[in-house]
């Protein structure tokens, strides 16, 4: 194993836990907010899946990832847009619509992808990168972490952000009464399904963002189903984080750097079932979070439809 | 027309597995059938009783073998991946024009549940279903033996029974000893990396055999072999970053073994340079990604299926469905190199060879199936002298 710890392959082992911890980032902070609200988004995958081939189409098709970023999100909260119709509006059981939408985006980007690109795979250019001053020319921690793409900054500086909603603004309370009694929410002026709604499509642009920097950073390319259960990784990091979006980022980065650990054991040639090395991830962040997440609930209200006069939506 | 979608009947695409998810998910029909059963329309009850005796006959009376006159493949992802399903399709396209029977191809069902599609296929006359995916050798089986229809399945050989089951674990281990003695040789860096999309035997007997091959051409080669992720077929963006791993731990030629994510693979040695600065090569297997290489690819264990399917058809004809396995080799082509402009001459020359010897019986390989025997292999080939 030492004889492996050179600069080149520490460097793209921390590298690799970023890349795969980023998307995982954006898409649980999104469904965070959408479990606050009392939205439980499990058509989350779908949202990513259809954020990367948006993300896909318009980075190739302009040559600029940041179109692609931006219609990524836009992908995304298209997606979400109909589960907030569907699940939020009109009061249908989100798992059957979250479902419902995660099996139509698939299908919808599978045949997309075979109509216009099945024969050609296109790959996008390299992401671009900001180098932050100082820092970038460390060694190891360097490249991996301080000369990444913007969203990698952006998607850690939305932690701070979510932060201060959940704690600052009225926006904030409204989201927790929406989600923990959303009858107080309504007594008290607010709106609930206005509240969902943004939280559904705060969400949505949340993973479709993660799905775009999964295409254009991650992958470079995009195949159907690529997303390969990214969502609901992303769904069970919001949940276990029980509200607290400092615990979706410990999370994911975890999760990447136990996949990343899983990758440098079988490089290093570790002679055990590779089953056995790859529950690596999945069991560290359980472990993890269900020992430092204590302390927080999930909202009472979550997966529960609102109707005015039912304290809990029934 | 079935379900609200159409059955491809020669060779059209079927509608994406989501839809055909939702138009087979059961929806209570069978409730409103029986509660048609008791309410005032007596015919409609005597319409169904005739349906369910018709349906009885054709159950009982099964198409004989020697009037095959359908087959049909399911296959999990779409068939233009350049790789296991876009074989798999064009070789039971060919297969069935040979033997003048129709096909059906359902394509991109995904690797959960395909019980409904294997009934529809059956139903829609399909006297044998390839279920195209080791991910299907379970439920394929039992669908066969509900129905009466012959399934042919692959990474499952002790599943074989006669007349109703046969397997088709296709190992083209002797395809990649020959990559791996490519790469032994051409090798810059002295190590090669192996990266997979999981560890079906099919794959574990390519891994082995590169690894052995290349060890032949140069004993102290190292080897660095890695799984991207457990089933991890499509996780392009997974692949991708464990290939740039192996990259960064010195491999120079990436032998890539995966479905969607081998394009992972072939994106990241095109935007990653090996450790001494030179280019990185792929060696991809079972299809032929040339129309899209960028040049990097160095070769590929071509598979091709359509002798395979051609026996199993014939079998079926000859009511000898079930009675051994089937496999591919270079001796028939089922199973060969791919030669790219990359390639030196001389060192073609040299795989030529080779390939000779093992059709002539000089080397003989064993396929080693199960993972922990490649583990093994890599293992003590993964330590630098």
């Amino acid at each position: 194993m030492m004889e492996l710890m050179t600069t080149a392959f520490a460097t793209a082992l921390l590298a690799g836990a970023v890349t795969a911890g980023v998307p995982l980032l954006l898409a649980g902070l999104g469904e965070q907010m959408s479990q606050k609200s009392g939205v439980l988004n499990i058509g989350l995958e779908g949202m990513m899946l259809a954020g990367a081939y948006a993300a896909f189409v318009a980075a190739l098709g302009t040559g600029d990832p940041w179109w692609g970023f931006a219609a990524g999100m836009v992908a995304g909260m298209g997606i979400a847009a109909l589960m907030a119709l569907l699940a939020v509006c009109l009061g249908l059981n989100q798992i059957v619509i979250g479902i419902a939408l995660l099996l139509g985006v698939e299908g919808a980007t599978a045949i997309l992808h075979h109509l216009a690109f099945a024969t050609t795979y296109p790959r996008l250019p390299p992401a671009p990168s900001w180098a932050l001053p100082g820092l970038s020319h460390l060694p190891v921690v360097g490249p991996a972490l301080f000369d990444r793409s913007p969203v990698v900054y952006a998607a850690v500086a939305l932690v701070a952000v979510m932060v201060w909603i959940d704690r600052r603004t009225g926006f904030g309370l409204s989201l927790r009464a929406a989600g923990e009694h959303p009858s107080a929410l309504d007594a008290a002026g607010g709106s609930v399904v206005r509240t969902r709604v943004a939280a559904v499509l705060a969400a949505g642009a949340g993973a479709g963002l993660g799905g775009a920097f999964m295409v254009i950073v991650g992958a470079g390319i995009f195949v159907p189903f690529m997303t390969n259960g990214a969502g609901f990784i992303a769904i069970v990091l919001a949940m276990l984080a029980r509200g607290r979006p400092l615990m979706v980022l410990c999370g994911a980065l975890l999760f990447g750097a136990c996949l990343s650990a899983t990758t440098a054991l079988q490089v290093a040639g570790i002679d055990a079932p590779t089953d056995v090395v790859q529950m690596l991830p999945f069991a560290a962040v359980l472990l993890v979070l269900a020992i430092f997440g204590q302390g927080g609930a999930l909202p009472a209200a979550l997966g529960e439809a609102w109707t005015r006069g039912n304290p809990l939506g029934k | 027309m079935r379900n609200g979608f159409t059955i491809d009947a020669s060779s059209r695409r079927r509608a994406p597995r989501a839809f055909r998810r939702l138009a087979s998910a059961n929806f209570g029909w069978a409730n409103l059938g029986s509660e048609f059963l008791g309410s005032a329309m007596p015919w409609a009850g005597a319409k169904l009783a005739m349906l369910v005796v018709a349906a009885c006959l054709v159950h009982a009376a099964p198409a004989k073998a020697d009037e095959l006159s359908t087959i049909a493949i399911l296959a999990p992802e779409a068939a233009t991946d350049f790789g296991w399903n876009q074989q798999g399709v064009a070789a039971a396209r060919a297969a069935a024009d040979k033997a003048g029977v129709k096909v059906l191809v359902a394509e991109n069902l995904g690797y959960d549940d395909v019980r409904p599609v294997l009934r529809e296929l059956a139903e829609d006359g399909a006297g044998l279903l390839i279920a195209h995916a080791s991910g299907y050798n379970t439920a394929a089986p039992e669908i066969g033996a509900e129905l009466g229809v012959p399934v042919a399945i692959t990474d499952r050989p002790q599943a074989r029974e006669p007349g109703k089951v046969a397997d088709y674990t296709a190992s083209g281990h002797e395809g990649a000893y020959l990559a791996g003695r490519l790469a032994g040789r051409l090798s810059r860096t002295g190590t090669l990396g192996i990266v997979t999309s999981g560890e079906p035997p099919g794959w574990n007997s390519q891994s082995a055999a590169f690894a052995q091959g290349a060890r032949a051409e140069k004993p102290d080669i190292v080897i660095r072999y890695a799984v991207i992720g457990p089933a991890a077929y499509s996780d392009a963006a997974g692949a991708r970053r464990v290939t740039e791993t192996v990259i960064a731990a010195g491999a120079d030629i990436i032998f890539g073994q995966g479905n969607g994510s081998s394009f992972g693979m072939l994106a990241a040695v095109e935007a990653t340079p090996a450790v001494d600065g030179g280019k990185v090569w792929f060696i991809d297997v079972i299809g032929d990604k040339t129309p899209i290489d960028k040049g990097h690819l160095l070769s590929s264990v071509i598979w091709n299926l359509e002798p395979v399917f051609s026996a199993i058809i014939a079998d079926v004809k000859a009511g000898t469905f079930g009675e051994r396995n089937y496999g591919i080799a270079l001796r028939d082509d089922s199973v060969s190199l791919l030669k790219t402009p990359h390639i030196p001459e001389d060192a073609w020359r040299h795989i030529e060879g080779i390939r000779q010897d093992i059709i002539d019986g000089k080397i003989t390989l064993t396929p080693v199936f199960d993972a922990a025997g490649v583990h093994a292999l890599v293992t003590s080939a993964t330590r630098a002298p």
